[in-house]
């Protein structure tokens, strides 16, 4: 038995990646362009050699992120069709009830924690934020980018709409990365200072075990792992065993 | 020592004490008052000698300084019949730099101005201090107020008449609430409005007027429109191309004069106006190219966003409103359950 998980293929890891590069640039050149009477707004922009090139970097950049999530789900249906594996992001009732598990056992109500599939619904839930939140975006941004073709095809009012819209679903993505993402994937106990997992693809067996018990189960083909099944999932607890 | 002070007090007595005005108190005037007193130029041109003594001690200098303070190279014995300058011109390029002697910093303002930019490049005709503010008839500036308007129009007399037929040329005869040229483009460091610096600055140059609630107030004018042009899109532009890229040839975003015109603004219901209705899509087009007609809708006219004006717009506002603090605090509530999690087990 492997000491590791693949968790991440390769294509998901140079999704990522791309994900990250380009959400970085498009915070970068975009909050300036929503805080433009800040000071730091001008100093970011002139570090990107002026206004003009500023704007051309955040639709180069959010072009390549509109190409990336079409990628994406084009692959995503084929794979839906071709019925060789089963969607692991969408949503189930287990997703909820996780959800409140989860929340009872933060509470102290219980010390029953959630036994996790593929992906915890923290996981599925950025995933599908990020997911509305590109089509709100790249919509959006292609209106502002083109507004004569625009304005002749929907509403005039759409138009300075899809400003407001644009302006602030990237203040809410930009805080949804910096609070829930850079926790999850950095300040999260669990995984401190740095979860490497998508970009080496690999999680070690000990902590898919803890983290996605249900998933390993059916990888490695057995019943799912009941052992300490109260606790083991809990956080800071199995560390402690193990030591 | 002694004998210098009992000198000048004995000189100082021998004036009559009735002199009306400083000038008299040197022999000039004796020559100088002659108005058909000329010397031929070598251009061929009439400089004239003879002062209007009467003009001069109505000036601003009247009562306060002497032919010489002014003209340093004279002295009483210099009536040669020779003169070094070759036209009119030269003489006074010559007796323009005096003035910084007293007006320092209106001079040094002047350095930065594009009359002095363009006669470093050589252009002759380029505007002095005496150009402007005359010479012996000196009178205090702005009085009456149009009188700017008109020193201008002598050197620009195409932009002057167009200004003239504007919303705020019409009205400037007869009151001091519409600028006069130097309003906007400044009295002594008068920008250059060829290379784009000066529209950048229109926002900060009409709100001065367009904000003033009391000012607006007489004339029924919204005092948001400067807010709300910074609001939208043009304004954010704008702002952040200050101070960066403002060479001939760079698109700039479009400042108040794009719309609403330079020296022809008229009000936006005057068929004239470049932001008439009818007008707007034409005007938008001059950026926009092959904007539809429908186009102007996608512009809310420098108001507010409401529920009424604009429902939409209004509505996807509050959505965010309501939706950011929500997901936010949602998910650092969730974060510190988690913590406070970890620290009970340990």
């Amino acid at each position: 038995m492997s000491d590791y998980i693949v968790r991440f293929n390769l294509q998901q890891r140079v999704e990522h990646f791309v994900t990250m590069v380009t959400f970085a640039l498009l915070c970068l050149t975009g909050l300036p362009q929503k805080f433009y009477q800040a000071d730091w707004a001008h100093a970011l922009v002139g570090l990107f050699g002026g206004y003009d090139n500023t704007r051309w970097i955040h639709r180069i950049a959010g072009i390549t992120l509109a190409v990336s999530t079409v990628v994406h789900f084009s692959k995503g249906i084929l794979i839906m069709l071709s019925k060789r594996q089963y969607f692991s992001m969408v949503p189930t009732r287990k997703d909820f009830e996780d959800a409140i598990l989860q929340l009872r056992y933060y509470l102290g109500m219980t010390e029953k924690h959630p036994r996790y599939d593929r992906y915890t619904y923290k996981e599925k839930f950025e995933y599908w934020g990020l997911v509305v939140g590109n089509v709100i975006m790249v919509a959006t941004g292609f209106i502002l980018f083109f507004p004569v073709q625009a304005a002749s095809i929907i509403p005039g009012q759409f138009i300075p709409a899809a400003k407001v819209a644009h302006s602030n679903e990237g203040l809410m993505a930009f805080f949804v990365i910096t609070i829930w993402h850079i926790f999850n994937a950095h300040l999260n106990p669990d995984v401190f200072p740095f979860d490497a997992s998508i970009f080496t693809g690999k999680v070690s067996r000990e902590r898919y075990q803890h983290e996605h018990p249900l998933e390993l189960a059916r990888l490695e083909g057995g019943p799912p792992d009941v052992r300490g099944q109260d606790a083991a999932q809990g956080h800071g607890t199995d560390r402690r065993e193990v030591g | 020592m002694l004998r210098i002070v009992t000198a000048l007090v004995l000189a100082a007595a021998a004036v009559p004490a009735r002199a009306g005005i400083p000038a008299e108190q040197e022999d000039c005037l004796g020559c100088h008052t002659d108005p058909s007193m000329t010397f031929d130029l070598p251009s061929g041109e009439k400089l004239q000698l003879g002062i209007d003594q009467a003009a001069f001690a109505r000036s601003v200098h009247g009562e306060m300084l002497r032919c010489t303070e002014c003209h340093t190279d004279k002295t009483s014995d210099h009536a040669t019949g020779e003169l070094k300058f070759k036209s009119r011109r030269e003489v006074t390029r010559a007796y323009y730099e005096q003035c910084k002697g007293c007006h320092f910093a209106n001079y040094t303002k002047t350095l930065d101005g594009v009359h002095f930019a363009v006669m470093a490049k050589g252009n002759d005709k380029a505007a002095l201090c005496v150009d402007c503010h005359g010479a012996h008839d000196i009178s205090r500036p702005g009085q009456p107020r149009t009188r700017i308007s008109r020193m201008c129009s002598t050197c620009h007399p195409k932009e002057a008449e167009i200004y003239a037929k504007s919303v705020h040329g019409r009205a400037a005869d007869s009151t001091a609430d519409v600028p006069v040229c130097t309003d906007c483009h400044r009295a002594h460091d008068t920008t250059d409005p060829r290379d784009g610096a000066l529209a950048m600055r229109t926002p900060e140059i009409c709100g001065r007027c367009h904000t003033d609630e009391k000012l607006m107030a007489r004339y029924g004018l919204s005092t948001r429109v400067v807010d709300t042009y910074l609001a939208d899109f043009h304004g954010m532009a704008s702002t952040l191309q200050r101070g960066h890229e403002t060479r001939p040839g760079v698109q700039l975003a479009a400042v108040c004069t794009d719309c609403h015109g330079v020296h022809d603004i008229q009000k936006p219901e005057d068929p004239r106006s470049s932001v008439m209705s009818a007008n707007l899509g034409k005007t938008c087009a001059k950026c926009h190219a092959g904007a539809p007609e429908t186009f102007p809708r996608a512009w809310l006219s420098h108001y507010e966003p409401t529920l009424e004006k604009a429902p939409l717009v209004w509505g996807v506002t509050l959505f965010y409103k309501l939706m950011i603090p929500f997901m936010v605090g949602g998910l650092v509530l969730q974060i510190a359950l988690h913590l406070w999690r970890v620290v009970v087990n340990r």
